[in-house]
């Protein structure tokens, strides 16, 4: 009897020196104000220029390196690291910058003309996962010792967005290949990896890098990236106070609104589904414009954006979102839930009792099966939904085996919506299909001012009426914040805000 | 027992190479989509084949296979494919986390089994219900479950512990203490309950064995024959399941490493998996298997020593 009531308390000592400990350390990880913690979703893996990527990836880059160019929250391009940029031929293939002078990378090298060409070089032997963003690139010259000319094997609308993102972010030649790199980065960016406060695949901790040539960017004294790829583990650290800004999923967001913190919503993907097989060659009914037009009209698009993304989201039949020239409003709504119509489209074409086909689905989206197959079921379509593992999810969609897929696609510029989904090299047209009257136009917006918006918005009214894709809306991303703490400012066809956009309150 | 040893020894080896080929060839048929989730959407053809030839990719399965042994024996585990950092490098900043959670959980499963247990089997009645009552919630729920009520208890009603892990370099006890105690409390729950039925069933069984009353009818104290005699030869089933547990933990936790994001083998395990990183992949299975015929062997030891009878010539 006596030994038990010894063990007990023994117990109960433990426990409350585990418990107070618990304390002290969670009162001390509160941070000093000035230091931004953010919850990232994806981990970097590597800190090599060559391998810098979009959305999450991007932005996890911008602490330590900076771009050519910045893009502004809504869009607008501006000057960074290279202070002015233009084409000096008609035909848009030759674009000379001028390169800012007496910035300087963290391991004291000089930004100039060939440090410039030695990135965009770098880039494009890296062979990284944007390396189509420089492919289009014949030669790169250098005419001065802070100018130089990019010239184009064709022109590429897409090159001044591209230089805003992972091609125009510049590393120190110095560093530029070296194996290190891959753990620390070397750039000229507004902060600097502390790499002994830093652990690969759990924190990167930057601190702000005195004398940094733009110090209205610079508005934190540190930043800490924190991985946290599970969400629960996202919305807990945030409620906690652990992290002052991540992004969490729909499900997630009234749990850190009750908690007071706010949640930054914008529309930067679509989702919905890829008619991939145009041609017929899987499906042979899906060559039949008439049955993607019936596909298209046999979602109830709101009850999608209700039951899988939570209401973030707005309903829409085209692909091309706000960021792009190509965007129509009229759009939207140019395919109305009407599944007695769709099986008429479908008896029309010659499939009065439906077929059946065979979709990839990531594992982590099956959830959503229901709102797939439900709808075509409706209309007489039976769709076999293969569940594959999300990190074989992209390459199983590009397999051509499917003839449609279900996904979410980010949503960015013209040019660069039509390198990802309607050229017949990219892996989302994986049956390689083309049109010449697409072609034609494409050829149009190849030359174009990127400014121009009539052959973009022809483009999508036909590619819609085509129905290559039968969306369900643009997806709202749904961003949190510690409201006392951090002003965000929503990017425009971007996941994450920029690291620029997170602004201190007070 | 040196034979013994050399024995398990022996065939630790043998399972270590089974398990490690048998994972490389499992791995192999996922590593054709490696190379477009290192490049992304917008790969060309050439871009992948160049990759796969940068990765050895291109060579055949055997030789795959011939290469990474011959590598693994001379020390070298290779490393990352995506960010060159060494698999042994990677480990070993990781396996600290990892082994720290599952120890102490399990030198505390010890503990409170063979107490609750014993008190269950020896007692009887409500404190034998409320044990059995108590092994089954514990064992029906899942640790990462466990976790994350005691989240939403002891983070987010009461702001007691950080949500997760706040160990950094250099971080002293209080960041481990505070980071590790709710994922360690959460296996210890889950692991308890198995446990402390077994020795609870083994401490009954050697109860009503005729010893034991030869032991009472010669007048012995009651702690003696509790502690020197039945404990000991209730020993082996209890350590058995103990060692069972060790192992279902190293999977249980990488469950947990992701809801407290901690920055251990778990974690490691599910990213390298989730992007293909073979390399990686292979050195988690080598170190998880290494580790599992080490403790066999060592219950195996222990067992020897606490009952004589099970010493294998």
């Amino acid at each position: 009897m006596k030994s038990g009531r010894r063990i007990l308390s023994a117990v109960l000592a433990v426990a409350g020196l585990l418990m107070a400990s618990g304390c002290a350390a969670a009162g001390a990880s509160t941070a000093p104000p000035g230091v931004l913690n953010i919850g990232i979703v994806q981990d970097v893996i590597t800190w090599d220029v060559g391998q810098g990527h979009n959305g999450h990836r991007l932005v996890a880059f911008q602490p330590a390196y900076d771009t050519l160019i910045r893009r502004e929250p809504d869009g607008t391009l501006v000057p960074m690291l290279a202070t002015a940029w233009d084409y000096t031929d008609a035909g848009r293939t030759t674009m000379e910058l001028e390169i800012r002078d007496g910035v300087t990378f963290s391991d004291g090298a000089a930004l100039d003309a060939e440090a410039v060409k030695a990135n965009m070089e770098h880039f494009r032997t890296a062979n990284g996962p944007q390396a189509v963003q420089l492919a289009d690139v014949a030669e790169v010259r250098v005419t001065g010792p802070q100018r130089l000319e990019v010239e184009l094997e064709r022109p590429n609308p897409a090159l001044e967005f591209y230089l805003s993102q992972a091609a125009g972010m510049m590393a120190s030649p110095e560093a530029l290949g070296k194996p290190e790199t891959d753990r620390t980065p070397v750039g000229s960016g507004p902060y600097v990896m502390d790499p002994a406060r830093s652990v690969a695949g759990d924190r990167y901790v930057f601190r702000a890098r005195p004398d940094y040539w733009s110090p209205d960017l610079q508005q934190w004294d540190e930043i800490v990236l924190k991985v946290l790829s599970d969400s629960t583990a996202r919305v807990n650290a945030l409620i906690s106070g652990q992290i002052d800004a991540t992004q969490l999923i729909p499900r997630n967001t009234a749990q850190a609104e009750n908690a007071g913190r706010e949640i930054v919503n914008w529309d930067a993907n679509w989702a919905g589904l890829l008619l991939l097989d145009r041609d017929g060659a899987v499906a042979p009914e899906l060559a039949d414009v008439r049955v993607r037009q019936a596909i298209n009209m046999a979602f109830d698009r709101q009850v999608a954006v209700d039951g899988v993304l939570n209401g973030y989201g707005t309903p829409t039949s085209q692909v091309f979102g706000e960021a792009s020239t190509a965007y129509d409003p009229a759009l939207d709504d140019y395919y109305p839930y009407d599944p007695q119509r769709a099986r008429e489209l479908l008896a029309e074409a010659g499939y009065p009792d439906g077929f059946t086909m065979t979709l990839p689905l990531p594992a982590s989206m099956n959830e959503n099966i229901p709102f797939i197959a439900q709808p075509l079921a409706d209309i007489g379509i039976t769709a076999r939904i293969t569940t594959v593992p999300p990190q074989n999810s992209q390459a199983e969609l590009g397999s051509a085996r499917y003839p449609a897929a279900y996904f979410q696609i980010f949503q960015g510029p013209t040019w660069v919506a039509v390198e990802q989904l309607l050229v017949p090299e990219t892996l989302y047209n994986p049956f390689r299909s083309e049109d010449p009257e697409l072609t034609a136009i494409l050829d149009r917006i190849r030359t174009a001012d990127p400014d121009d918006v009539e052959a973009p918005r022809e483009m999508a009214r036909y590619v819609t009426e085509q129905a290559w894709f039968a969306p369900w809306a643009r997806m709202g991303v749904t961003n949190a914040v510690d409201p006392d703490k951090v002003r965000m400012e929503p990017q425009i066809g971007q996941a994450v805000p920029s690291i620029y956009n997170y602004h201190p309150v007070g | 027992m040196l034979p013994f040893l050399i024995r398990r020894l022996a065939s630790g080896a043998v399972v270590l190479v089974a398990v490690c080929c048998l994972a490389f060839l499992l791995l192999f048929f996922s590593t054709d989509d490696v190379a477009v989730n290192i490049l992304g959407e917008q790969a060309t053809p050439e871009q992948i084949a160049a990759k796969n030839a940068e990765l050895g990719l291109d060579q055949p399965l055997l030789q795959r296979l011939a290469d990474w042994w011959v590598a693994v024996l001379s020390g070298d585990f290779g490393s990352s494919w995506f960010n060159n950092e060494t698999v042994v490098g990677a480990l070993a900043a990781r396996l600290p986390v990892t082994l720290t959670v599952v120890a102490v959980a399990i030198l505390a499963i010890g503990v409170l089994a063979t107490t609750l247990g014993m008190t269950a089997a020896v007692r009887r009645g409500w404190a034998d219900r409320a044990v059995q009552t108590g092994a089954a919630i514990g064992d029906a729920l899942p640790s990462f479950m466990i976790g994350l009520i005691l989240v939403s208890i002891f983070v987010v009603a009461l702001p007691w512990f950080p949500a997760v892990s706040v160990i950094a370099p250099g971080s002293g006890v209080s960041a481990w203490v505070a980071s590790l105690t709710l994922p360690m409390i959460a296996l210890l729950i889950n692991g308890v309950a198995a446990s402390a039925q077994q020795v609870r069933g083994a401490v009954l069984t050697q109860l009503s064995r005729d010893h034991v009353r030869t032991l009472r009818s010669r007048g012995l104290p009651e702690r003696e024959i509790l502690f020197r005699h039945v404990l000991r030869s209730a020993a082996p089933a209890g350590l058995t399941v103990l060692s069972l547990q060790f192992i279902g933990m190293l999977s249980a936790v990488v469950v947990l490493e992701q809801v407290f994001a901690l920055p251990g083998v778990g974690t490691l395990a599910v990213q390298a998996t989730t992007t293909g990183d073979l390399p990686l992949v292979m050195g988690v299975v080598a170190y998880t298997t290494v580790i599992v015929v080490v403790v066999n062997l060592l219950v195996d030891l222990a067992n020897g020593w606490l009952n004589p009878k099970v010493r294998v010539a």
